[in-house]
């Protein structure tokens, strides 16, 4: 099973780096440097100074075959950048892709919370470390970049989705899109697999059942019925009750006649479904009635249907 | 402040003190300690919202004092983070961590919220059931009334979360690692309560109910290099439970709904399961899981598999009811050449869950026109199911700033109980996906994605649609009657009806423009179409488009102001049932 943090990104970013310190202490290579560290800060004076108080500084610090080689360890050979000057000379995370970057990262971070970052979305579509990481920063502070803005400069749709009406509590700050998605690939902590289902039980535990009276797409998927990031329905349904209960169920078959106009004031009652009633009955959600919706083991009041109206 | 208008909005979130102090002792040049503390405050009015402003952000007409604090800690081998921030008593956040070496490490974390479903269950409750041609003022009839039990009330829901993790590294040998964890999430407040009576009159009550509701997980396992392998093993137990008292509702006295007529309550009666009674209703049953899984990861020739497996059972500690769960999952990532990888996923799901024999009262039991009927069934579970997902992916990198991507995949369904299209019980789906992207350094770059995916068979409410004409399907359909039975009209309905899609169009663009160090323009849009055209009825067909515009300003190291715009435009086509057939 995988491991995630659940913490937010400081805590997140943490155990990233620290997940990296692990990985040295196996690994410990004996690296000879070619440009040396002071060579490098002859011109990048200002990372090589912050450099020392990072996660990755403090370690190399304290491993004395690492000492020399931090700049190479992750830019590689620095002699012809060294010497010509040209950026294009020297490794930069920044600028790979999913053949370069994440690869050298994983030289060290062979966490098994990685296992599935080889087939992850993210490694498919070029992301790499260096796209969510902040390496050259103080290990004080968190080496990851914000969420869930940074997520949201892809996932567009996803923060338009956060803000509609209905939504999880991201855009309040108490969740995290770690919360649900592992973002090296693979499901989350505290979760069997990466089935939607499986997720979303993890926190909504009381929907596991099982139910003596089951309501079918629960068993199926969530996403039948919920959109997670946020709707403008209640409850983060797809569309706004009834409309979503009767794109799989008819209407109640009493609830298109007359409407009540007034106080108990019953109009013609021809027992004929009209356009009245069928805007009275579009007013109203299933849910009022239906409200076990999730499942039940009470048996519901009508013999009809064998007590399985989930209405108790 | 305008009345009846959403007027909820931090008038004062003022900074009243800021103490950021850092401390660097420098007692050795190894040890380091910093620390900042935050005071400030708020001030927020809700003295006048009528609508729904947001489910988590309401709050007090009141203003707070508000704390936050940072402790950051290390020595050569350990780091110690903490981190808090007070907001009110039921929205707090903290989190710490600590690591010594890579030989310990451990977490925890703590968060609390409140959460307003923000919506009455009572609003719009307007529709009605036919009312017979009985003279006034017979009004009971079947006219759907309610019934607040405490109007007024407020309905809100404190949700904790604590959790704690932690790794100790046993042996350096082969990198023995065991791990414990362990989340409790705790819900704490009212709920609004929905009950319904439904026979003689149509009659919804609204009462508050108590939340407490406690779920416990526990995770612990091991992993260990075995020769070229990293394998775990990890035991989940999942716990939920209700503390709350349990809400009561009335079932009235089952009778005739027009006429009252008190020579036909036996045959209303045995129409319904319970009447004239007090019952418990919206009880949520105890809860168990619990979960094996073993792991693998190691190369293997060229590439890389992962692998698990996974069983896991859950209980329903009230019915004993149980579901079985066997899962397994491999992926292997390969690179063909140094340009070119391969990625094939595997996975297979296998659910079993109890199906049980529900014993109902005899229909008409005693009638002296006979027609008894008994309806007991078996009611098998829509849970068991195996499933099987498939796909491999081609990553090529066609020169330094091209990289093509084309995948493509097949996933099955298949529903030991629950029939698809057609009274099938399989939904297929074949997936096809493309990606495009192009990167020049850090100036520029551009995604483009397509994929495609044709699902037959999907999930339906099955024959949830239409009904035939009774007397000419049911004929004769009791025995000396020519009624049509409500346990009837489920044998009347004839068409499938979903809004689950059969083809899913989706595309992507996005494009990044960093013309210097300290800005860059962000532009894109997501699309996705998804239609089913197989139903005998209207077509479904669901549109979503999100285009984006985001610019970013660098002005410094220190320094970033992100300003975007997004747009989403949804737009669904669905069948929705009109009964037509009414009383």
């Amino acid at each position: 099973m995988h491991h995630r943090d659940k913490n937010g990104p400081r805590s997140m970013a943490l155990i990233v780096i620290l997940g990296l310190v692990a990985a040295f202490m196996a690994a410990a290579p004996t690296l000879q440097a070619e440009v040396a560290n002071e060579v490098c800060a002859g011109c990048h004076d200002e990372v090589s100074e912050m450099f020392m108080n990072t996660s990755h500084g403090i370690y190399f610090s304290d491993n004395a075959a690492l000492a020399d080689a931090s700049c190479e360890k992750c830019h590689g050979s620095g002699v012809e950048h060294a010497n010509e000057g040209d950026p294009a000379l020297v490794i930069n995370p920044s600028n790979s892709d999913q053949f370069g970057a994440a690869e050298m990262c994983l030289t060290c971070h062979d966490d098994h919370k990685f296992d599935d970052w080889q087939m992850s979305s993210h490694k498919g579509a070029d992301i790499t470390c260096a796209d969510c990481h902040k390496v050259h920063v103080d290990a004080s502070k968190s080496s990851m970049k914000s969420s869930p803005q940074m997520c949201y400069t892809c996932h567009t749709d996803v923060r338009a989705a956060a803000y509609m009406p209905s939504h999880h509590p991201i855009a309040e700050g108490k969740m995290k899109c770690e919360d649900c998605h592992n973002v090296h690939g693979g499901s989350t902590a505290m979760t069997l697999d990466d089935s939607g289902r499986e997720l979303c039980l993890s926190c909504h535990g009381e929907k596991e059942g099982p139910f003596v009276y089951e309501h079918a797409p629960v068993s199926e998927e969530c996403l039948v019925c919920h959109t997670p990031h946020g709707s403008v329905a209640n409850s983060m349904l797809k569309q706004s009750e009834p409309t979503l209960c009767l794109s799989c169920h008819p209407m109640h078959f009493h609830s298109i006649s007359y409407a009540v106009d007034g106080p108990f004031t019953i109009r013609d009652r021809s027992g004929v479904s009209t356009l009245d009633g069928f805007k009275v009955g579009m007013n109203t959600k299933c849910t009022q009635c239906h409200s076990e919706i999730h499942g039940s083991d009470s048996p519901s009041q009508t013999m009809s249907t064998g007590g399985n109206t989930l209405t108790r | 402040m305008k009345r009846n208008a959403i007027f909820a909005v931090a008038i004062g979130f003022a900074l009243l003190l800021t103490l950021a102090s850092s401390a660097i002792a420098g007692e050795d040049n190894e040890t380091v300690n910093k620390y900042s503390l935050w005071i400030g405050g708020h001030y927020t009015d809700f003295s006048d919202y009528t609508k729904k402003v947001g489910e988590y952000d309401l709050g007090n007409s009141e203003g707070l004092p508000e704390f936050a604090g940072k402790l950051f800690s290390r020595s050569s081998n350990s780091i110690f983070k903490l981190y808090g921030h007070y907001y009110d008593d039921q929205n707090i956040y903290g989190v710490a961590n600590a690591t010594v070496s890579d030989k310990f490490k451990a977490a925890f974390m703590y968060r609390s919220l409140v959460h307003r479903s923000g919506q009455d269950m009572l609003a719009n409750l307007n529709a009605r059931e036919f009312y017979p041609n009985a003279p006034p003022p017979g009004l009971g009839g079947k006219t759907l009334t309610h019934e607040i039990l405490d109007p007024g009330a407020d309905y809100d829901v404190h949700r904790q979360e604590i959790l704690s993790k932690m790794e100790v590294l046993l042996s350096e040998r082969n990198n023995v690692r065991m791990m414990a964890a362990h989340r409790s999430i705790l819900k704490d407040g009212t709920t609004q309560k929905m009950s319904n009576d439904h026979c003689y009159g149509c009659h919804t009550t609204s009462r508050t109910g108590k939340v407490e509701t406690r779920q416990h997980q526990l995770e612990t396992g091991i992993d260990a290099d075995v020769k070229d392998f990293n394998v775990g093993y990890r035991f989940g137990y999942r716990h939920f439970q209700s503390n709350g008292p349990d809400a009561y509702g009335y079932w009235s006295e089952a009778k005739h709904p027009g006429s009252n007529d008190p020579k036909w309550a036996p045959e209303f009666g045995s129409r319904v399961l319970f009447d004239d009674t007090t019952l418990a209703f919206g009880v949520l049953p105890e809860t168990e899981k619990m979960s094996h899984k073993v792991r693998l990861k190691g190369d293997v020739g060229k590439g890389n598999l992962a692998g698990s497996f996974v069983y896991s059972r859950a209980e329903n500690k009230s019915t004993t009811l149980t579901t079985d769960a066997y899962a397994g999952a491999a992926r292997y990532a390969v690179p063909l050449s140094p340009k070119m990888r391969l990625l094939a996923k595997m996975s297979m799901r296998r659910v079993t869950a109890d199906d049980p024999f529900i014993d109902l009262p005899t229909f008409r039991a005693g009638a002296a026109d006979g027609n008894e009927k008994d309806f007991d069934y078996i009611r098998y579970s829509t849970l068991d199911r195996s499933e099987f997902k498939a796909s491999a992916e081609l990553i090529t990198r066609v020169n330094p700033r091209w990289t093509l991507a084309l995948l493509g995949g097949y996933e099955m369904t298949n529903r030991d109980d629950y029939v698809a299209y057609d009274d099938g019980t399989k939904t297929k789906k074949m997936i096809g996906q493309a990606k495009l992207r192009f990167r020049k350094g850090l100036r520029y770059s551009s995604y483009l994605k397509y994929r495609f995916e044709s699902i037959s068979d999907p999930f339906v409410s099955a024959r949830g649609l239409f009904e035939s004409s009774g007397y000419g399907v049911l004929v004769p359909a009791v025995s000396g009657s020519s009624w049509i039975f409500y346990w009837q009209r489920e044998a009347l309905r004839y068409q499938d009806i979903t809004s689950m899609p059969t083809q899913v169009h989706n595309f992507e663009w996005r494009s990044t423009w960093q013309p210097s160090k300290t800005y860059s323009l962000n532009l894109g849009v997501k699309g996705k179409l998804d239609k089913n055209g197989d139903l005998d009825s209207l077509d479904v067909e669901h549109t979503s488009l999100v285009p984006h515009a985001y610019l970013n300003l660098m002005p410094n190291m220190k320094w970033t102001v992100t300003t975007g715009y997004t747009y989403n435009y949804d737009k669904s086509r669905i069948p929705i049932a009109i009964a037509l057939f009414d009383g």
